[in-house]
């Protein structure tokens, strides 16, 4: 179907982008590190109390991070006038979001994976025996952050004060996916651990609600 | 009546915004009633 | 007399109707007492100020469909008076809470989902002020409007489940749950009147937008002249 290879050949242009610098990538983990070990001061980092904070500070980094990082989504493209370029190569708008969905996921994934360890080792709580689980809860609230996040970062481009708004008018947005991931993976990292499947449900159906919705209106965020 | 204060404060307080909500937006529209007439007047006068 | 004087008198007469029904038909209810008067004033806000934030969100729909100004007009206005609705029972709630329970704010479901609420329009609000550009702002806000509409049946979701598995005191209980007749007709009237209200305020809130239009056409033509 040409909307999934364009959309393809779209996703590898992102993930080559930024794979060439990778600085979206490093800052973005050095930012989750620096907000996690700061919430850490802020509760007594004894196994239990971290057990009860963690998961939902986690996430809260998770949220904060993508804020930033979804920033130069859309920007990027306004500095060189590319989504033009972009909006005639494909023949359904769609495309081009579905490209930039795909790589904000993808690299919100891999931040969340590559902080796992460290979040591991700093709250003594052991995620091996979950990892996949909370993987997959990490995929489905990644989506939902991801989708959400690409369409407001188009939004927030053609605004000023684009930074500050674009946390302003995503985070209240992601208030579902906040508490369903926290929760999910509250009872993944709990010493007899759950897989909650209505959490994941929820979370499933917050993605294909936005994924829907930005499907039917997305074309006109990138009208001229 | 019991806690007669805090319904008295909540009544207030509700209204209130309900109040300063209706001004403002009368207040708007009568100044910009005011600007438009301006506006008509000197355009008409200029044809 | 025009007929937006009777109009607005009318609401009026009916909002004070319902406030009376609510201090003197309304009975007494047992474990509360009279502060729990305050929910008919509070609850009544709460729906209404839902049916504002509808209103956007087909507002919405329709500009994005459409493009026509008027729909943009309409959508702004609900948003106001649907945010100035949620303020009143962001206010009135903690105001009720207090003398019941001794703290101002619980976490409780429907309060928590509300403040998001809030949030969502303010930031709604936001993004308007932050565009010049009227074609563009009515579209961005519009496609906004409608990705919070969306979010909200899933943030009252998500919010109420966490409460259930973290439970805290139940201040508000729920409208239509235990509520004894009289008080069940006591309380759709106050939702009767205050969805009035609404209707009237965002009405006002038109009559200015509109007017902000035209004054913007009327300075086209003085500078093209």
């Amino acid at each position: 179907m040409t909307l999934i290879s364009n959309a393809g050949v779209l996703l590898g242009k992102e993930l080559r982008t930024e794979f060439r610098s990778r600085e979206l990538l490093t800052t973005t983990v050095v930012f989750i590190l620096m907000v996690v070990v700061l919430f850490s001061f802020t509760f007594d980092p004894s196994s239990s109390e971290s057990r009860r904070f963690a998961p939902g500070l986690l996430w809260l980094a998770f949220l904060f991070a993508a804020s930033l990082m979804l920033q130069p989504c859309f920007l990027r493209e306004q500095a060189n006038d590319t989504l033009s370029a972009l909006r005639l190569s494909v023949a359904d708008p769609f495309a081009i979001f579905l490209a930039k969905v795909a790589a904000n996921t993808l690299f919100l994934l891999l931040t969340e994976l590559l902080m796992l360890p460290v979040f591991s080792i700093l709250f003594n709580v052991p995620v091996g025996a979950v990892a996949g689980r909370l993987v997959l809860v990490f995929f489905l609230g990644s989506v939902g952050v991801s989708v959400t996040g690409t369409a407001l970062s188009a939004i927030s481009a053609q605004a000023r004060m684009r930074e500050l708004l674009l946390p302003i008018l995503l985070l209240p947005l992601l208030t579902p996916v906040l508490i369903a991931s926290a929760e999910a993976t509250a009872a993944l990292l709990d010493p007899s651990p759950v897989f909650r499947k209505d959490w994941a449900g929820f979370l499933a159906v917050f993605d294909v609600v936005f994924l829907t919705a930005l499907w039917l209106f997305g074309e006109y965020l990138l009208e001229e | 009546m019991k806690n007669l204060d805090s319904i008295f404060a909540a009544y207030l307080l509700g209204w209130g915004v309900f109040f300063v909500f209706y001004l403002s937006v009368a207040r708007r529209t009568a100044a910009l009633r005011g600007e438009v007439e301006r506006l008509k007047a000197s355009l008409t006068k200029g044809k | 007399m025009p007929k937006r004087v009777i109009w607005g008198a009318g609401v009026l007469l009916l909002v004070m109707a319902a406030a009376y029904a609510s201090f003197y038909v309304a009975p007494t209810e047992r474990t509360m007492g009279a502060i729990q008067r305050i929910f008919y004033f509070h609850a009544a806000s709460a729906w209404a100020g839902m049916t504002a934030f509808l209103i956007c969100f087909v507002a919405n729909l329709q500009y994005v469909l459409g493009r026509k100004q008027k729909w943009d007009w309409i959508g702004v206005s609900a948003a106001e008076v649907g945010l100035a609705f949620t303020t009143v029972v962001l206010i009135t709630g903690p105001i009720w809470a207090h003398p019941v329970w001794g703290i101002w704010w619980t976490w409780d479901a429907r309060l928590t989902s509300t403040f998001v609420l809030w949030l969502l329009y303010v930031a709604y609000l936001m993004l308007r002020s932050m565009v010049e550009e009227p074609d563009r702002r009515a579209l961005l806000s519009a496609i906004f409007g409608i990705f919070a509409f969306l979010d909200v049946p899933l943030v009252f979701g998500a919010i109420r489940w966490w409460r259930t598995q973290h439970p805290q005191p139940v201040i508000m209980g729920s409208p239509g749950s235990g509520l004894e007749p009289t008080m069940r007709k006591v309380f759709f009237f106050s939702v009767l009147a205050m969805h009035a209200l609404m209707v009237l305020l965002v009405s006002e809130r038109y009559r200015l937008e509109k007017l902000r239009g035209e004054f913007q056409e009327l300075q086209r033509e003085a500078e093209a002249g």
